[in-house]
C-alpha cells in the first residue's frame, strides 16, 4: 500500500476508511497475506519458546502491571521528577499538547541547529505525529535508519506493524526497492546482501549528519535518563555520533526508578522479537561531556494521552510498552496485516489506543475489529485487558451514535428500538414471532436455510447463512406438550 | 516561549485533574512504590560454574567467539585473538592496562578521537562493567576502561575482556551491582543484528559484526 494520490497519509485516522472497507483490498492480496502470516508465525514460535523457559514469566507480568499502573496514577509527580532530573543533567525538556505543537517544536530546534537533514531512529511517536511529511514540506530531509523503515521510506510504503514495520514486504520486493532507489543493478534477494546494501547506504549519513531524532522506550524519573531498545545499532549511531539529539516521548513512558528497568527489559525483548534480550539497549542521562551529543532535547508528547488517563477503565491502555505481542497473537491481524487499521498503531492495542487518542471522534470502527477471543490479553506483558477496553469503547461508540439524529432512521438502530419494544411485552413478542415466521418464510430456501436478506439483514447473509425459523416456537411446543400430558 | 510554558502547565493540569482521585502525596506514593509486588526471580539458583557455562552458551548462540583464560595468561590470549582477527588497527579506551596492548599492532588510544578517525580503526578492545548469563548480555557503563560509546560501535570487530567475577546470572543481580545508577549504559546481547527481512536473523547491520569475548577467571585464584 503506497501513499494515496491526494498526498494524505493513509495511516491518519482522520482520513482512513472504516476497518471493514479498508480491509477489502488486503483480503484480495494473497502475497501480502502470505508475507504477514509467515512473519507472524516466526515471531510467535520464538516468543512461545522463550516465554515457556522463563520460570517467573507470570511474576514479571504481575510486577510490570502493578508498576505501570502505579506510574499512571501518579504520572504528574513522576513526570515532574523526570523533568527536573533531566534538566539538571543538561537536557532541555519541551511539552507538546498535541501533534501540531510537537512538530513545530522539532522544526524550531532543527532551524536553531541549521539542519537541512536529520537521521532518525524508528520511533512510533514521530509516526503518530506524521513528522516526516511535515519536515519534508519545511525543507528538512529525514533519513530513517532502521532497516525496515528504510525499506518503507525508499519504497514509499506505510508501516504495518509497530516492531517489524515492513513485515508485509518479502525479500524480492525489498530487492526491487533497493536496486531501484540505490542504483544497485546486480543486487540479489539474499537478506544478507540486502542488509549490507543498507549498511553502506547509511554509513556516510551517520558520520555526516549532525542531528538526530529518536523516540523513547522508557524514561526514568529518578535519574532523568532515557532508554532506547533496538537491534541493529542504528540507534546507537544516532544517539552517539550527532551533535544534537531530539527525543520525542509519550508522557506515559516514565518509570519511577532505574532499577525498574529490570522488570520491563526482561519482558520487552521476549515479547517483541522472541529474544532473551535484544542486541542493544542504550540508556543515557542528559548530556555527558565528551561522549555523545552536546545538545539534548526531550519533547514530552500528550496528544490525547491525558484524556485516556482520566477514565478509570481505559487508563490501563497507557500501560503499553509497545511490544506488539498482541498483534502477533491476534487472529484478525494475522489475516489483515496492519494497514487496514488506518493508524500507525494497528492490531488489538491500536484498536483501543487509536480511537482514544482521537478522543473517539475518529476510528470508531476499530473497537469492532476483534473477535474478543482474548489472545491479546493473555500475551500482554503488562496485562492490559484489551477485550474489556474494546467492549467499553464499543459501548461509547454506540452511545454516541444513538444520540446522533441522522442515525434515528438508520435501519439498524430502528430495528433495535423495535426489538426493544417487542421484547418488553409478551403479546407483542408472540405477534412478532407469528409475522416474522411468515415474513422470513419468504426468504427460506427448501434446505431450511436463509441465504439472502434485504437491507440491514443483508449484513448477516453477506458472509453467512441463517437458519430459517422453525415451524413451532418453544412456547407453542411447551404448551402443546402440557396439553398432551393432561 | 509563552506557548511552551502554557503547554507545560496545560498538560500538568490535565494530568492532575485526570488522576486527582488516585494520585498520592509524596509520602504515600513512596510507600505505595515500596509496596509494589516484585515476586519475580531476583537471585539466580545456578552454581558459579553453571552460571559461567550458561554465559558461554548464550554468547556462542549469538555467534560470538568465547575464550577462557587466567589472569596470568590474559595478554597472550588477547594477542592470539588479535592475530586471529586479521586486523591491524585498533582503538582502545584510555585506561586499559598497557600489557593488554600486544606489540605489532597499531593502537589508537581514545582521548577524544574524532568519529572519522575511529571509523578507520578495524577493531576495538574494551573491558566491561558486568555481564548477565541468563540472556548473554554484556553491560558497559563507559568508564575509562570501557570507553566512550562511539568506540565500541564504529569498528567492525569488538574484543571484550570480561572477568568471571563480573558475571551474574539474572538481570536483577546486575541492577543490584549498580551502587549508583550510571549516567550512560549500553547492553550488548550478541553482535548487531536484524530480522527485518522475512524474519531471517542477519548478523551485523550497523554495529560491530564480530564480537569476541575473553573470560578471565579471577575467582578461583582467590
Amino acid at each position: 500500500m503506497s501513499h494515496s494520490a491526494s498526498n494524505q497519509p493513509i495511516l491518519d485516522p482522520r482520513h482512513a476508511l472504516p476497518f471493514p472497507k479498508a480491509v477489502l483490498p488486503v483480503l484480495r492480496n494473497p502475497q501480502l497475506r502470505k508475507n504477514v502470516a509467515h512473519a507472524i508465525d516466526v515471531i510467535q514460535s520464538k516468543r512461545a519458546k522463550l516465554v515457556a523457559e522463563k520460570t517467573d514469566w507470570q511474576e514479571l507480568r504481575t510486577a510490570a502491571d502493578a508498576m505501570r499502573m502505579h506510574v499512571l496514577e501518579n504520572l504528574g509527580a513522576y513526570l515532574e521528577q523526570f523533568e527536573q532530573r533531566c534538566t539538571e543533567r543538561g537536557g532541555i525538556v519541551h511539552w507538546a499538547a498535541d501533534a501540531d505543537e510537537a512538530r513545530r517544536i522539532v522544526l524550531d530546534i532543527l532551524r536553531e541547529e541549521k539542519a537541512s537533514e536529520v537521521i532518525k531512529i524508528k520511533t512510533m511517536t514521530s509516526a503518530e505525529i506524521q513528522l516526516n511529511p511535515y519536515l519534508d514540506t519545511n525543507g528538512v530531509k529525514a533519513y530513517e535508519t532502521d532497516l525496515a523503515e528504510i525499506i518503507l521510506q525508499l519504497g514509499e510504503q506505510e508501516p504495518s506493524h509497530i516492531v517489524v514495520p515492513a513485515l508485509h514486504v518479502n525479500r524480492s520486493q525489498v530487492r526491487e526497492i533497493f536496486s531501484r532507489t540505490m542504483g544497485l543493478k546486480d543486487l540479489s534477494d539474499e537478506p544478507r546482501e540486502l542488509t549490507n546494501a543498507a549498511r553502506h547506504y547509511l554509513r556516510r549519513k551517520f558520520l555526516e549528519i549532525p542531528t538526530a531524532i529518536s523516540g523513547a522506550n522508557f524514561l526514568v524519573a529518578e535519574t532523568g535518563a532515557v532508554a532506547v531498545v533496538e537491534s541493529e545499532g542504528n540507534g546507537r549511531m544516532c544517539l552517539t555520533l550527532p551533535k544534537a539529539m531530539i527525543t520525542i516521548a509519550g508522557i506515559e513512558k516514565v518509570l519511577p526508578r532505574f532499577q525498574d528497568l529490570e522488570v520491563v527489559l526482561q519482558l520487552l525483548g521476549r515479547s517483541a522479537t522472541g529474544e532473551r534480550m535484544n542486541p542493544y539497549n542504550s540508556i543515557w542521562t542528559g548530556v555527558t561531556p565528551g561522549d555523545g551529543p552536546e545538545r539534548f532535547h526531550v519533547i514530552l508528547l500528550d496528544n490525547g494521552r491525558s484524556s485516556i488517563l482520566a477514565s478509570e477503565h481505559e487508563r490501563q491502555t497507557l500501560k503499553c510498552i509497545r511490544c506488539a505481542a498482541c498483534m502477533n497473537a491476534c487472529p484478525v491481524y494475522r489475516q489483515t496485516g496492519g494497514h487496514a487499521y488506518g493508524s500507525v498503531y494497528p492490531g488489538p492495542i491500536g484498536a483501543i489506543l487509536t480511537p482514544q487518542l482521537m478522543q473517539m471522534n475518529y476510528a470508531q470502527s476499530l473497537p469492532y475489529a476483534s473477535s474478543l477471543c482474548g489472545a491479546c490479553y493473555e500475551v500482554c506483558p503488562v496485562k492490559i485487558n484489551i477485550p474489556e477496553v474494546l467492549l467499553d469503547l464499543r459501548a461509547q461508540v454506540t452511545n454516541r451514535e444513538r444520540k446522533d439524529l441522522k442515525r434515528f432512521f438508520d435501519p439498524m438502530y430502528l430495528g433495535l428500538r423495535v426489538a426493544n419494544l417487542l421484547f418488553s411485552r409478551a403479546w407483542l413478542f408472540h405477534t412478532a414471532q407469528f409475522f416474522g415466521r411468515i415474513g422470513l418464510g419468504l426468504f427460506t430456501g427448501s434446505d431450511g436455510w436463509i441465504h439472502w436478506l434485504p437491507s440491514v439483514g443483508g449484513k448477516w447473509t453477506q458472509t453467512r447463512d441463517l437458519r430459517g425459523l422453525p415451524s413451532q416456537t418453544f412456547h407453542e411446543w411447551w404448551a402443546a406438550r402440557n396439553k398432551e400430558a393432561q | 516561549m509563552t506557548t511552551a510554558v502554557s503547554s507545560r502547565k496545560k498538560i500538568y493540569d490535565r494530568i492532575r485533574s485526570a488522576t486527582k482521585s488516585v494520585a498520592k502525596n509524596d509520602a504515600a506514593r513512596a510507600e505505595a512504590y515500596a509496596a509494589l509486588p516484585r515476586p519475580y526471580v531476583h537471585t539466580g539458583q545456578l552454581s558459579r560454574k553453571q552460571t559461567l557455562d550458561l554465559m558461554i552458551e548464550r554468547l556462542r548462540e549469538y555467534e560470538a567467539g568465547v575464550t577462557e583464560t587466567t589472569p596470568a595468561e590474559l595478554p597472550a590470549a588477547i594477542a592470539q585473538k588479535l592475530a586471529a582477527s586479521g586486523h591491524r588497527k585498533f582503538v582502545v579506551p584510555p585506561a586499559l592496562p598497557a600489557e593488554w596492548l600486544a606489540a605489532g599492532y597499531e593502537w589508537k588510544v581514545d582521548n577524544g578521537l574524532a568519529s572519522e578517525e575511529i571509523e578507520t580503526a578495524e577493531g576495538v578492545v574494551t573491558a566491561a562493567f558486568c555481564a548477565v548469563a541468563d540472556s548473554g548480555t554484556i553491560v558497559l557503563h563507559h568508564s575509562a576502561s570501557e570507553g566512550r560509546r562511539v568506540i565500541s560501535l564504529l569498528p567492525d570487530f569488538h574484543l571484550c575482556i570480561l572477568r568471571t567475577s563480573q558475571i551474574v546470572e539474572t538481570l536483577p543481580e546486575y541492577f543490584r551491582r549498580c551502587a549508583q545508577p550510571p549516567a550512560l549504559a549500553t547492553t550488548i546481547s550478541g553482535p548487531s543484528a536484524t530480522a527485518d527481512i522475512e524474519m531471517t536473523r542477519i548478523k551485523g547491520v550497523h554495529g560491530p559484526r564480530f564480537l569476541e569475548v575473553i573470560l578471565v577467571n579471577d575467582e578461583e585464584a582467590r
